[in-house]
Order: structure tokens, then sequence, then C-alpha cells
């Protein structure tokens, strides 16, 4: 895989955004319209009872070239929850998948605990407006912890291959005390499928090895096939120090397969590097493929998890 | 109507000494009957923390089958051990429901952990004894059965039982948390799974019964027993707020159903009411009814929801 880096396309400080939202676009991702580009992405309001973030959804609209901004969100596009709630304290990021005539979200909602900063799990909302807003078809998830994966069900990106829906998302395996910070987490992707998008089977397992150590962080997995192949671009980082060390924070990992079961690691081939200098060359997160008018392009964020923005690259081969 | 006739208090947690675990509340009884004793397993507590804040461990008591007042020994340790940083279980495991299977004995049991904006949420785990339920397995560090669309939170009060070569799971969900100024209280509808294997459950979505004290009431220990060809369901109601003296808090109510899935409620045929003085006199909560030796009992909680103790009553009559 080789990609074109096209720059930051976007920065939330250079706009009004809905929910007294003020810096941060992170998990960029996208619905395409027949006119535009609907971007979603998270973006933070300041929680004046607690000094803590709350994550909000919001989008830029663009030209089928990424070239121009032509609307940002002035609305709310998604409630928060209601107390006590899995999403009551942010939804970060949203994922949105067009079939049948429906425009249904699946959100990662965030609830902050006492002995670790936060669960996560899967909600699903649905659009009746061509996506400028969504609404929950319920107050729970759709997808959570169970036996085997106990917490930090969250990152879904769901994709309708011959008539099943797969779902590649991200699980908790153990939250690591440490003295330094918080206790930090780790988590892996794992897949599970389904028939209506709204009941889903998990697989059960790790689907992507590890390439750092066991306690490696894999986060937001997007898939595409093309020609055949099936790839998948995510980003991962070690449990600890990823903040400030450029070293230990997170970078884009890829892995394809032939048949949506057995996906093999291929770092090497992701095609995307730091850059020397400027906005993704510390770090590089959060990735997004899709498709516009036959090109391939890659959405991500660079420092600072997305605080100011995300770029662009295009699929060159 | 029932008649119970009350028998008295059998077990009283704070009069046992040298368990630190068990400190005080003894919750949610519920019954494994053996050859010489009946094991009577419990939810209890060590003192708060220096917050105030207490966690609930699972054990077990064992009476003499032809004598319950006589306690025969008490388990040396919890049967489960808390869950790790960060998981459903953390901070406690309440209440407990045991069921015999293939010569091992499963346990449901309702985990418990901390949250910012409410003070806690539930879900529901399971766990394996290979020792005749001294010492019990986690099946995961994850829950069994877990928030949904239409269960977002506070899964709690299992109790496990068979019926038909089908397992069922009665339980309690959680509709809403009323913000009461800042602390908010949940309130929570008697719910209903079922399952080919005791594993992955299929959850029937929708509340047993209707509330009869407010839209707001909250009920919990929902308890099927099998009688006479219908099946009996004693449960606990109360009011959403101000819950914890005699006036709003638990009550003992009762429907019946001879299909399990269409209940009829029916409170003033349970048949037990507060003492007018004693250990039971404010409240009576967590009822759980089983059969011994030609008899029909129930196990209750008086006072402050079992922090004194559980106690026995004795039907006179039939379950009809």
């Amino acid at each position: 895989m080789k990609w074109k880096k096209l720059g930051k396309i976007f920065d939330p400080t250079n706009h009004q955004l809905p929910n007294n939202c003020v810096e941060f676009a992170q998990s960029p991702q996208t619905l395409v319209l027949d006119d535009c580009v609907r971007i979603y992405f998270s973006t933070r309001e300041k929680d004046l009872a607690t000094g803590k973030f709350l994550s909000h959804i919001a989008f830029v609209d663009m030209d089928k070239n990424l070239e121009q901004i032509i609307n940002i969100a002035s609305d709310t596009v998604i409630q928060l929850g209601e107390l006590g709630t899995f999403d009551e304290h942010g939804i970060f990021p949203i994922n949105i998948v067009k079939t049948n005539n429906q425009i249904v979200a699946y959100t990662c909602g965030w609830s902050r605990r006492v002995s670790v900063s936060v669960e996560t799990s899967v909600g699903y909302a649905v659009s009746e407006d061509n996506g400028l807003t969504f609404k929950k078809i319920g107050n729970g998830p759709i997808l959570t912890a169970s036996l085997d994966e106990p917490f930090l069900v969250g990152d879904a990106f769901v994709c309708v291959f011959e008539n099943v829906y797969h779902m590649w998302y991200m699980y908790g395996t153990r939250w690591i005390d440490n003295p330094e910070e918080e206790a930090a987490r780790v988590y892996k992707i794992g897949h599970a499928t389904s028939l209506d998008g709204i009941h889903w089977n998990k697989e059960g397992k790790q689907i992507i090895d590890d390439v750092l150590n066991n306690d490696e962080c894999q986060a937001l997995p997007t898939v595409i096939e093309h020609n055949g192949v099936y790839h998948m671009y995510f980003c991962f980082r070690e449990a600890i120090g990823f903040r400030k060390n450029r070293d230990r924070g997170y970078r884009l990992g890829y892995a394809y397969s032939k048949d949506l079961i057995t996906w093999v690691r291929d770092d090497a081939n992701a095609g995307i590097e730091f850059s020397k200098e400027g906005w993704d060359a510390d770090m590089q997160c959060y990735p997004h493929i899709f498709k516009v008018d036959e090109k391939i392009y890659l959405l991500y964020n660079g420092n600072e998890f997305g605080r100011f923005g995300f770029g662009l690259a295009v699929l060159e081969n | 109507m029932f008649t119970w006739k009350k028998l008295g208090r059998i077990f009283d947690p704070t009069a046992i000494k040298g368990k630190s675990w068990l400190n005080e509340f003894a919750q949610a009884p519920a019954v494994l009957v053996f050859d010489e004793f009946v094991r009577v397993y419990f939810s209890c507590r060590p003192l708060p923390d220096a917050n105030g804040q207490y966690v609930s461990y699972s054990s077990f008591v064992d009476f003499n089958r032809s004598n319950l007042f006589e306690i025969v020994s008490i388990a040396d340790n919890p049967i489960f051990k808390l869950g790790e940083r960060g998981t459903f279980d953390e901070f406690g495991t309440y209440p407990t429901s045991v069921i015999r299977d293939n010569g091992n004995v499963m346990a449901y049991y309702a985990g418990w952990t901390r949250c910012e904006s409410v003070p806690f949420n539930v879900a529901i785990g399971a766990a394996i004894s290979k020792d005749e339920g001294v010492t019990f397995e986690k099946l995961g560090s994850g829950p069994i059965l877990s928030y949904s669309l239409n269960e977002p939170f506070v899964l709690s009060g299992p109790k496990i039982r068979r019926f038909n070569n089908k397992w069922y799971l009665f339980y309690i969900a959680g509709t809403k948390w009323i913000p009461n100024n800042g602390k908010p209280e949940p309130v929570y509808k008697l719910r209903m799974a079922t399952s080919v294997d005791g594993i992955h459950w299929v959850k029937q979505e929708k509340d047993l019964i209707e509330s009869r004290l407010e839209e707001d009431e909250a009920q919990a220990s929902p308890d099927v027993f099998f009688y006479n060809n219908k099946y009996h369901l004693f449960f606990c109601y109360r009011y959403s707020l101000n819950f914890r003296g005699k006036e709003n808090g638990y009550r003992i109510g009762y429907a019946s159903s001879t299909d399990l899935i269409n209940w009829t409620r029916d409170d003033t045929k349970a048949g037990i009411d507060v003492s007018e003085d004693g250990w039971d006199s404010e409240m009576i909560s967590y009822p759980h009814v089983f059969a011994l030796d030609g008899n029909i009992y129930m196990m209750y909680l008086g006072n402050q929801v079992g922090k004194f103790g559980f106690g026995l009553a004795q039907l006179e009559g039939e379950l009809i």
C-alpha cells in the first residue's frame, strides 16, 4: 500500500462548533452523500461540574474532491445519554453505515468509573434526515462487556459483505496499575457478525497479532475490500508512557485478509509514515478508509490525539 | 391468601466473630439442600472503608437439616474473590443464586462496580463449583448477562431456575436513575431470560409484572417456586425514594403464572408482612421459598435490608 499525504484538512480551532466544543476533531469517519462527503468527528466540551471533558459528535461537509469545506454542524448531532447510561459522558467515535436506504450509527459511549477512568460500550442510532441528526433506539448499548471481554468494548467499525454484517471493535483485556499516572488500559481488536446489524455474535478472540508486547493497545479498526483482499488499518501503542513519548505513542498498523477470518499483520506495508515535522510528526491515530468516485482515501489524526484536527491521504496504487 | 407462620430469625451476622469479611449484613438467602444439612448462601459485608463505602461478599452457612435454628458450620471464606481492577464485580458480589447441574453447583451473582455520576452499576456473572458449593471458579472475568438496548444498567438480583429442561434466569433491570438532589436512586423492575445451556441467554425483554405503588416502584428478588402445577413468584417491592425506613420500605409481593410468561400480580395473597416489633418490624425483603422434608419455607430479610440477618417462615396450608 502506498499513500500520498494531502495534509491536514480540518482544524477545529478555526471553526465554531456545536455544544460549546473548542478543541479536538478526533476519529474522522465519513458518510458519502450525493453532493458532499460528510465527515463526522468527536470534539470536546469542558464539563463544568467536574472539569473533565465530554465528547460530542459534530461533522464537516466537504466537496467530493475533499478540498473545500461546505458546511459545519451547527446543532447537536446525537445526544449524550441520560444519568447512569453507558454514553453519559461522551460519544467517541461514531461509525456511519448506509444500508437499505437507512443511515445508522455505531457509537462508542463513555461513562466514568471510580477505580478506573472510564468504561465504554457500543451504541446504535438511526438518522432520518440524511445524517444531520441521529436518534438512539434504546438507552442501553448493543455490544458490551461479556465473560471474556470484561470491559472497554468500543470503536465499532461495521461493513456489510455478502449480506452479513461484520463489526471490528476493541475490547479491554486488563487495567494496569500505574503509579506514575492513572490506571492504564490494554485493549485488542475483535470481530463480531450479525444478520440485522443489531444483534451480534462475538467471535471471541483477538484477531490481530501484537507486535510490541502483550500489553500493546490496538484501537479503531477500519476495513475496506479492494481487488479481492480485505485491508485493515488500525492504530496501536504502548500501554504506558504513550501521551508524550513519540516512540511509545499511537502509530498506524496494517493487516490483510482473504477470508475475513484470518488476518496477516503487515505493518511494514502500511505505506504511511510519520512526517519529518508538522501536524503528524509525533503521532498518527484513528484511521478511517473510504472510497469516493473510485478513489480510496485515508483520514487520520496526528499529534496530540487530534487536538488540532485531522488530515487526509489518497491511495496511489 | 397464603399463611406464613414466622419462626423467627435464624442467622444474625453481627453475632459471628472472627471473620472480618462477615461483619454485618446477611442478604439474599439462597438454599442448597444436602443430606444432613441445608446450606444457605447469603451476601455480607466487612466494615466500611474510610469513606463509609462497603464491598459485598457472598458465602454460606450450614444449618442442621432437621433443625434450621442450629448452625452446623460457617464457611471459612467468601466463595468468590472480588474482581480485578476495572471489572464488573470489583466492588461486590451480591446477591448469589445457586443450582445443581450435573454434579456441579452453578452460581449466578450480581457484580458491583462504582461509577462517577451514579454510585454504582451492576451486571450478572456466573461461577462453577466442583466441590459441592464450597469454592467457586468464575466462568470469566466479565459478566454473563449485561446491559442492552432496553436494559441499560443495574442488572442484579439473579435467581437461577431450571424448568422443563430449560434454564430460567429471573433478575432485575434498571429503567432509570432518579437524580434525587445529587444522591441518585435507581428504579428497577423484574425481568427474565432463558437459556438452553445456562451460559448463553436470551432476554425476554419485558417486565414480568406491573407496578402497583407508583410508576417508579422498585421491584427485587424475583423468587420463582413451582408447586401444584403453578409458578409462584414471591418478590419484594418498595417506593423509589425515602425507602430506608418503615414507611416506604420493602414489602413482599406475590404473583403467579402457569406458563412463566404471563404473570398475575396479587400482593394480597403474599401472606407475610412486617412484625409489630423486633428484627423485621420495619421492612421485609428478598424472599426465597423452598421445600424441605414435606414443608414449604420462606427465608427473608428484616430491617435495613438484612443488616441484622435473615429469618424463616413456614407455610401453613397450601400454595395454590
